[in-house]
């Protein structure tokens, strides 16, 4: 029913600019109007690879041009018709964007963008080298619908519409769908998604194959509408750069910010371009770039967020009567401490042996090896610099170890993907939180739920599952954006164990908590206990540790110094050197 | 201008109906209006605007001798229309020719064959008669009815100058070239020239390739080419720039090889080579006896409007662009006054059957247009830089200057 329901704006909108289009009896306008579906479509493939990964695209052109020119030369050469031309060009696309990924994906951040702009500007050349500087489709007077040549421009309005429409509502539905939320995972912290047991290469490529296919669909079109392509016109930089602008403008990683970008910018630079052009030649360039450069300061994620969050403040004081109890409730609902039977000598599910890891000359584990029983808590500790979050990294696969094994369940894992290591069962928690700040509480331990469930619906009950665990029930539709510390960490806590994982990795989740605050986050840990849960934590504070932990294992340089019980650690003379110096040593002995 | 502001907000508004109320005005006798389809903005402006002086002062002239007598003297009215720099644009623009403009009975343009391709593909269906100076054969190779190309094609232009250059260069050194080297950017109307050389042309006229070479503008770097040139050692160097920056850079370090001035003869196709930008970054002396062969140039006959060009416009000489539009106010000129009614598909039907004699403003041909709308013995001009200024030098009834072949 809600699928449904979200339907129906895309519809309607589509309705009313089919309703406007067949009252524009001008073919000029029509030709504007016909337009604008075609960059939104643009805009929408962008989005849907670049929006919702985060990984910067410069290169959709590439996909635009494969295309169009896909459409053109299949007229000219095989006289075969754009009705299945078309959907040839959609499925080359769709490989281009396989083939481009594979080894693309391999960079990040601004040399994912920058590769991907060489590959246009490749192919740019080769249709050049090929001698297609200029194609023309065949006019087709015996059978011109066959060949999707229409006499009545409205004809061509449509048909962009609906391609439009259907890319909306498969953008719509993936943006609800575990793809969706993968991709969105993907964008906030690469690695959290991973460590959430998501297979973010195999997404990433899924995602620039569709976004490649539905980019080439519209370059198709594009041909068919402008009749004339050369390799400038669909390769060339202003047609990636299109693509960018819509969506930066309208809004990124949303299905609405391409669409409302293409509708107010090509109207508007071609109103631009007819009017201030004709009086001053040129004047229309600087007057749309500066237009351009005023939105994205104003609205640096673009329009539609920039309304949206103005919209919800106009909101807000409506519903703050009734939301007031609500925050005031929003407090974690505290789990009274019990204690619990502690477990140092269950069954051994994690096991360490002689693993090392250095960076260069820089040994930054050396030789650890240890045990984690079965519902235990073990407290890993030591100074800063000890190898704590290195060690983290090797046991949950973020980085592969020198030497050593990992054990999981009497399996060696070490060296697996960080995403396989989840699936196994281990979950964890980062130093630095990676929230998913326009996202709900909610969606976001729905992201680490998907790695046990088989249906959107099982891991939305293991996220609700999830969050009611940790005491965040009450405020699980709120935006993470609005968070206080506290919530975050108890936040990806759920995230963490939304995957029903068996071992949870927690790295540093007390830090930066006042002190009553780390004693409800205390709580929470210890009730995860005893339901079960087998637990490794990271702290350099051992106050609060010490209350928590069933035993440490304190880490200096990389290696272990000592291990065992709480109340004997503390007092080790090496432990108290490690973390205060050699001259507190006398000192505490007292 | 302001009223097609108000249809514009009446289209947003949700109604466009308003449109033809605002027509009615245009639609006297007392004015026929013509289209100028070219680009005026973006880095094509530069011709573009070329051609909008060229129409100008043929609309000025044409009005100033009586206007179309068929129609009681009404006069010419230019509507200039920015193509922009993208074929995107250029079809928005002439879509936006034949919505707006719907009383227009003819129009000129678009400079680039890409343009002209995509604009033509509007005016076709528009039933509006245009006439082009771009000489892609692609053009009028659509079967369309409503394109008219003034120059010829890309094809015809190198197999009527081939034998010209080779008599000049037998006549001046007393020896038959043999070898040629080509270096050519990729631009459609470059490879088009170097593709018909090299299927068929050379050895028609009896040249071994020596060196062939085919770059991408615009060139970083121009050694690698040039060095190839002087190991080789062509008898003539058939060059194609379309960027000016390209001709400046491989015509200095031809110099800096020591192969500039003659040493090689070049000869060019198009006329970026010849455009007056050239002295700007150009020495005078670098370019001194390089040919170009262009599809149309100011030349004999022409003096006076060369030089009317100069005092009004400040262009140092008349280029394709100028004169070939010149040319084509007056064509339009001469259909309207056949047609005896202010009527686009009239000029049209005119248009492809008129024979009015021979051509005043274009090389050498008549003003009549076989079935693929390609002018009848359409000519071309050669070109020569001589003291600063690229000067018709062939054909010999249109030559302003003689040619000479720089001293080997």
């Amino acid at each position: 029913m809600l699928q449904m329901r979200s339907f129906l704006p895309p519809l309607l909108f589509t309705l009313a600019y089919a309703a406007l289009s067949l009252g524009v009896t001008n073919s000029y306008y029509q030709l504007i109007l016909t337009l604008v579906p075609v960059w939104a479509v643009f805009g929408l493939s962008w989005n849907l690879l670049s929006g919702y990964t985060g990984l910067i695209s410069f290169g959709h052109a590439a996909f635009f041009g494969i295309g169009a020119y896909a459409t053109a030369l299949g007229q000219i050469y095989f006289n075969i018709s754009p009705w299945l031309l078309i959907p040839v060009a959609a499925m080359l696309g769709g490989i281009a964007g396989l083939l481009i990924g594979f080894p693309t994906f391999r960079l990040q951040g601004h040399y994912f963008a920058l590769a991907m702009l060489a590959y246009p500007l490749a192919i740019l050349y080769v249709f050049e080298w090929l001698g297609f500087q200029e194609v023309t489709l065949p006019i087709k007077r015996d059978a011109p619908i066959a060949y999707m040549q229409f006499a009545d421009p409205h004809v061509y309005t449509l048909l962009g519409l609906a391609i439009m429409l259907a890319t909306i509502v498969l953008t719509q539905v993936i943006e609800r769908s575990r793809f969706g939320m993968a991709l969105l995972a993907i964008k906030q912290n690469e690695a959290a998604a991973e460590a959430a047991g998501i297979n973010t290469l195999a997404w990433k490529l899924r995602a620039i194959t569709l976004s490649g296919a539905i980019a080439a669909t519209i370059g198709g079109f594009y041909a068919q509408v402008l009749l004339v392509v050369t390799p400038q016109s669909v390769f060339g930089m202003l047609v990636s750069a299109q693509a960018l602008t819509v969506a930066m403008f309208g809004g990124v990683g949303t299905v609405w910010g391409p669409v409302i970008g293409s509708v107010i910018l090509i109207p508007l630079a071609e109103i631009l371009h007819a009017e201030a052009g004709a009086r001053f030649p040129g004047i229309q360039g600087v007057i749309f770039g500066f237009a351009i450069v005023c939105v994205i300061l104003l609205a640096p994620e673009g329009l539609f967020w920039k309304l949206r969050d103005l919209l919800r403040k106009r909101m807000a004081p409506k519903a703050a009567a009734a939301d007031i109890p609500d925050t005031s409730a929003a407090n974690v609902t505290t789990l009274k401490p019990a204690p619990r039977q502690r477990a140092a000598t269950g069954e051994v599910v994690l096991e360490v042996k002689n693993l090392s890891r250095s960076f260069g000359g820089l040994k930054a584990v050396q030789d650890v090896s240890f045990k984690l029983h079965e519902n235990e808590i073990l407290g890993i500790i030591g100074p800063n610099g000890a190898g704590k979050t290195t060690l983290f990294n090797l046991l949950n696969g973020f980085l592969k170890p020198s030497q050593g094994e990992v054990l999981i369940d009497g399996r060696n894992m070490s060296g697996q993907r960080p995403h396989v290591i989840c699936e196994a069962g281990i979950g964890r928690t980062f130093q630095v939180m990676r929230p998913f700040l326009r996202m709900s509480i909610l969606d976001n331990v729905v992201v680490g739920a998907y790695v046990r469930a088989r249906s959107d619906e099982e891991a939305r009950k293991l996220a609700a599952d999830a969050v009611a665990r940790v005491g965040l029930s009450a405020v699980a539709d709120r935006v993470a954006g609005e968070l206080s510390t506290k919530e975050l960490r108890l936040m990806e806590l759920a995230r963490a164990i939304a995957g029903q994982p068996r071992i949870l990795l927690l790295d540093e989740t007390l830090a930066g908590l006042g002190h009553g605050e780390a004693d409800e986050v205390v709580a929470v840990i210890q009730q995860l206990a005893r339901d079960g849960m087998t637990i490794a934590i990271i702290e350099h504070t051992m106050q609060a540790m010490v209350r928590l932990v069933d035993s440490f294992l304190v880490l200096d340089h990389g290696a272990v110094i000592t291990e065992g019980l709480p109340e004997v650690v503390t007092r080790d003379s090496r432990v108290i050197e490690a973390y205060l110096g050699k001259k507190w040593v006398g000192h505490a002995a007292n | 201008m302001s009223k097609i502001t108000i249809t514009r907000r009446t289209l947003l508004a949700g109604a466009s109906g308003t449109l033809i109320a605002s027509r009615a005005w245009a639609q006297q006798p007392s004015e026929v209006k013509v289209g100028l389809l070219v680009p005026i903005s973006g880095i094509y402006a530069r011709p573009g605007t070329v051609m909008r002086q060229g129409a100008e002062m043929a609309v000025e002239h044409i009005n100033g001798q009586g206007g179309i007598k068929a129609l009681g003297g009404a006069k010419l009215k230019l509507v200039v229309l920015d193509s922009g720099d993208t074929t995107e644009k250029a079809k928005n623009a002439a879509q936006r020719m034949v919505a707006q403009e719907s009383d227009l009975v003819a129009a000129s343009g678009a400079y680039l064959s890409s343009f002209t391709l995509a604009v033509t593909e509007v005016t076709e269906r528009a039933n509006l008669p245009v006439l082009t100076l771009s000489y892609s054969d692609l053009i009028t190779d659509r079967g369309f009815k409503y394109v008219f190309q003034t120059s010829a094609t890309a094809g015809s232009q190198a197999r009527q100058a081939l034998p010209q250059i080779i008599k000049l260069a037998e006549t001046a050194s007393g020896r038959r070239p043999k070898t040629v080297a080509i270096l050519t950017d990729n631009t459609a109307a470059s490879i088009a020239s170097a593709k018909s050389m090299r299927e068929g042309l050379l050895a028609e006229n009896k040249l071994q390739l020596i060196v062939d070479e085919t770059f991408t503008p615009p060139l970083a770097d121009a050694t690698s080419l040039v060095q190839k040139i002087r190991s080789a050692k062509p008898d003539l160097l058939f060059f194609l720039p379309t960027v000016i920056s390209d001709a400046k850079l491989l015509l200095e370090k031809m110099n800096e090889f020591g192969l500039g001035q003659g040493k090689v003869p070049t000869i060019s196709f198009g006329i970026a080579i010849a455009e007056p930008d050239m002295l700007q970054t150009v020495s005078p002396e670098l370019l001194q006896g390089v040919l170009t062969c262009v599809a149309s140039w100011g030349a004999k006959g022409h003096e006076a409007l060369i030089a009317e060009l100069k005092t009004r416009y400040k262009e140092p000489w008349m280029t394709q662009n100028a004169i070939s539009t010149y040319g084509d106010m007056w064509v339009i000129k001469d259909a309207l006054e056949k047609a005896g009614k202010a009527d686009r598909v009239a000029v049209g039907e005119v248009l492809r059957t008129m024979d009015a004699g021979p051509s005043k403003y274009y090389p050498l041909g008549e003003i009549k247009f076989d079935e693929k709308g390609r002018r009848v013995g359409a000519g071309m001009t050669i070109v020569q830089w001589q003291s600063g200024v690229p000067l018709t030098v062939f054909p010999p009834e249109l030559a302003l200057a003689k040619p000479f072949w720089p001293k080997t």
